[in-house]
């Protein structure tokens, strides 16, 4: 079906076996007839391969085309099952994070036997250019077999058609005990070398697999840890008119809040300790809605020392629709008050900006890492946060 | 002694043909899939994808057989042969033609009614069996769905009892071959019973547009959520089987059964059986899924009342003498 040009390899038999398949072999007549009951075995296992997706990025889409009109898999008898006890390829079409790849190895490891793994994509192959990034798993083969690549960003859905075709040559080739072709060439692999060995790589780690075992029964009990049951009871402003222009808000920060700056290119700075008084103030004023809750980072300089600055924006609702804006500055090590209590929006917002900058929220009913693990080191987005950090056992 | 094997024999030969007949069902439900989806559906394995559902067969009896380690072992183990059970069971005292039937009971309803309605005791035993969330949710909601569908259902059912006489299905059928089909004449309790028992019987079939149980998108794939192989084969072949068995009931019920002219009474019922079959698949790929309460107003509020008003209009054209 395809050029030959890439060497044979034996990728050994099987590794499952139905186990009525040996007492069906050690029935005496039945000797006789094994060949053409090992073909009609293979037939139907090659002839009804389901899918269970492991959709997480663009792949997944080309991956719906695949199931639907003009390339339509059901031709082949592939159906696409929600559930990983009743799918025999687990096609994963995406970006795999560190955050993800427990998961994925826990749907994967309750597949029944005999199952396999298309990895689809150059995100799902190696990771692709997000490769060195800090949250990436550099390609699923580091921690699952992978019987098929389908090289492409994303691949078309031919193209995973036609890896399917190849994985059931594959499987036919296998049963039969018979060499098959290597997926990709040894050279080629020296190039993109992650930090954790790829499973067929022999400079792998012994221990890894274990380790990455090891993190997968732990996951869920791990990002539930630090749940904490502080509760902050909401305060419900009074409803006061709406202040629409901009004069009239500048008129509140100056004399109620003490704001003298107001530049023209930034948010005004208020005060550490005036900030959820003035959240509390705008919310009665009308503005309802939080737009944002962003935390930037800046290292220390010569002259200055490391510091942080925390933007706040809310909008009014209404037909005069207005935005209203401020900054808090923060030193290295000072909190800023959580404006949860005035807007229950804040909770996951805060909780990013706490995850990727390390800002502290104070009175925060529940602070804890929002997107990345929750045995993660480190804030990502500082600026002196090297971006390939490794994370073991995982990149 | 005698009716011991002729229902042994019979038993066995209807329940063989139903089960073929469900192999090509599958292939027909995915064709004709294809064909509604501008998709061609099952091509390459076999003529015409004719071999795909003995391809799905064999590989999933292949499979692994998985069993979560804190499930109900007993249960989870219990629910796909009992579910086989109870969907075939009904088949039992269907006439599929004045001799083929396996058993002719005298309370052939009230046996249809019964083992119909035991089909939530594997549902729910799959879905508490599992121990998984998702296959809990799916089981609850069956239960829900089937206290609700169940009161129309039987309502629907006594229309065709009522105006026959008979709680038997053959002595039914004998009686519309004798005078008329329930479905046309009278057509004011006939028509609307048999809309109201084919929208109960989808519903007892777990088919969309009232698969709620095992809702893909919410549930994962409900109470078999769990299930590998072929245990999970059984739980497919049992929807299948109920289906088809359901549809059989509703031509036996309401259109004559076997009765037609030309042909042999067995032409009838199984061309009968399989337009309402593929009624059902018209349905299901044609329509979105009722949410559940959507399908609760449905039952408590229009299709019972009807149902009761319909028993009460039968009941006054066999008091003041409509037919005989």
């Amino acid at each position: 079906m395809t050029a030959r040009h890439l060497p044979l390899v034996d990728e050994g038999a099987l590794p499952y076996e139905h186990p009525l398949y040996e007492t069906l072999l050690s029935i005496p007549g039945l000797s006789v007839v094994t060949a053409p009951l090992d073909a009609l075995l293979t037939w139907g296992t090659k002839n009804a391969l389901w899918v269970f997706p492991m959709a997480t990025s663009c792949c997944g889409i080309e991956l719906m085309a695949a199931a639907a009109s003009r390339v339509d898999l059901d031709r082949m008898g592939t159906i696409i099952r929600a559930t990983p006890r009743q799918g025999d390829v687990m096609v994963v079409a995406g970006t795999i994070t560190v955050k993800m790849a427990p998961r994925v190895k826990l749907l994967w490891d309750q597949m029944p036997e005999p199952k396999w793994c298309i990895a689809m994509g150059s995100c799902a192959i190696s990771g692709d250019f997000y490769r060195d990034l800090y949250p990436v798993v550099p390609g699923v083969d580091t921690f699952m077999p992978v019987d098929v690549y389908i090289p492409g960003c994303p691949p078309n859905p031919e193209a995973l058609m036609h890896g399917l075709l190849r994985l059931q040559e594959k499987i036919g080739l296998r049963r039969e005990g018979k060499l098959t072709q290597a997926e990709y060439r040894p050279g080629l692999l020296d190039l993109t070398k992650p930090r954790v060995g790829r499973l067929g790589d022999v400079t792998r780690d012994a221990g890894l697999s274990d380790a990455q075992l090891e993190d997968v029964s732990d996951m869920t009990r791990r990002d539930l840890a630090e749940e904490s049951s502080e509760i902050v009871p909401r305060a419900e402003p009074v409803r006061e008119a709406i202040a629409s222009s901009s004069q009239e808000i500048e008129a509140l920060l100056r004399d109620d809040f003490g704001v003298t700056e107001f530049p023209k290119d930034a948010a005004p700075l208020v005060s550490r300790g005036d900030h959820r008084r003035l959240a509390h103030r705008l919310r009665a004023l009308g503005y309802a809605q939080l737009i944002y809750v962003v935390a930037t980072h800046f290292p220390a300089k010569k002259t200055d020392p490391e510091r942080f600055e925390v933007a706040y924006a809310l909008r009014s609702i209404g037909r005069k629709s207005t935005v209203v804006a401020w900054r808090v500055a923060l030193a290295a090590d000072e909190t800023i008050a959580s404006i949860v209590g005035v807007f229950a929006g804040a909770d996951w917002q805060e909780r990013e900006q706490f995850d990727l900058v390390g800002v502290r929220f104070e009175g925060h009913p529940d602070l804890r890492r929002i997107l990345l693990p929750a045995d993660w080191s480190g804030h990502p987005l500082r600026k002196d946060y090297a971006a390939d950090t490794a994370h073991p056992p995982w990149r | 002694m005698n009716e011991l094997v002729h229902g042994a024999l019979y038993g066995t030969l209807i329940a063989t043909a139903i089960l073929s007949t469900i192999a090509m069902g599958i292939w027909f439900e995915r064709k004709f899939a294809g064909r509604m989806q501008q998709r061609l559906g099952p091509t390459i394995v076999g003529p015409a994808g004719l071999l795909q559902p003995f391809a799905d067969i064999i590989k999933l009896l292949q499979k692994e057989d998985i069993v979560p380690r804190d499930a109900d072992r007993g249960l989870f183990d219990l629910a796909p042969i009992l579910a086989v059970v109870c969907s075939l069971g009904v088949a039992a005292v269907i006439p599929f033609s004045p001799s083929i039937i396996a058993s002719d009971l005298d309370v052939g309803v009230l046996w249809v009614l019964g083992i119909g309605g035991l089909m939530v005791i594997p549902t729910f035993a799959a879905g508490w069996g599992s121990n998984n969330k998702f296959a809990l949710l799916g089981a609850m909601r069956a239960i829900a769905q089937s206290v609700s569908y169940g009161v129309p259902l039987v309502l629907a059912v006594l229309v065709p009892v009522v105006l026959s006489g008979s709680l038997s299905i053959s002595g039914i059928v004998a009686w519309q071959a004798q005078h008329h089909w329930f479905a046309v004449w009278p057509i004011v309790p006939g028509l609307p019973a048999f809309v109201i028992f084919f929208l109960a019987m989808l519903a007892e079939s777990n088919r969309i547009p009232f698969d709620i149980p095992e809702a893909e998108s919410e549930l994962v794939a409900g109470i078999t959520t769990e299930y590998t192989g072929a245990k999970f084969t059984l739980f497919y072949m049992a929807e299948y089987v109920h289906t088809l068995v359901g549809s059989a009931l509703g031509a036996a019920l309401f259109f004559g059964g076997w009765d037609g002219p030309f042909a042999p009474g067995l032409h009838w019922m199984v061309l009968k059986t399989l337009t309402l079959f593929v009624l059902i698949y018209w349905v299901r790929w044609s329509l979105l899924r009722f949410r559940a309460d959507q399908l609760m107003r449905l039952c408590w509020t229009w299709l019972t009342p009807i149902g009761v008003a319909l028993l009460l209009v039968s009941a006054a054209w066999v008091t003041f003498g409509g037919t005989n």
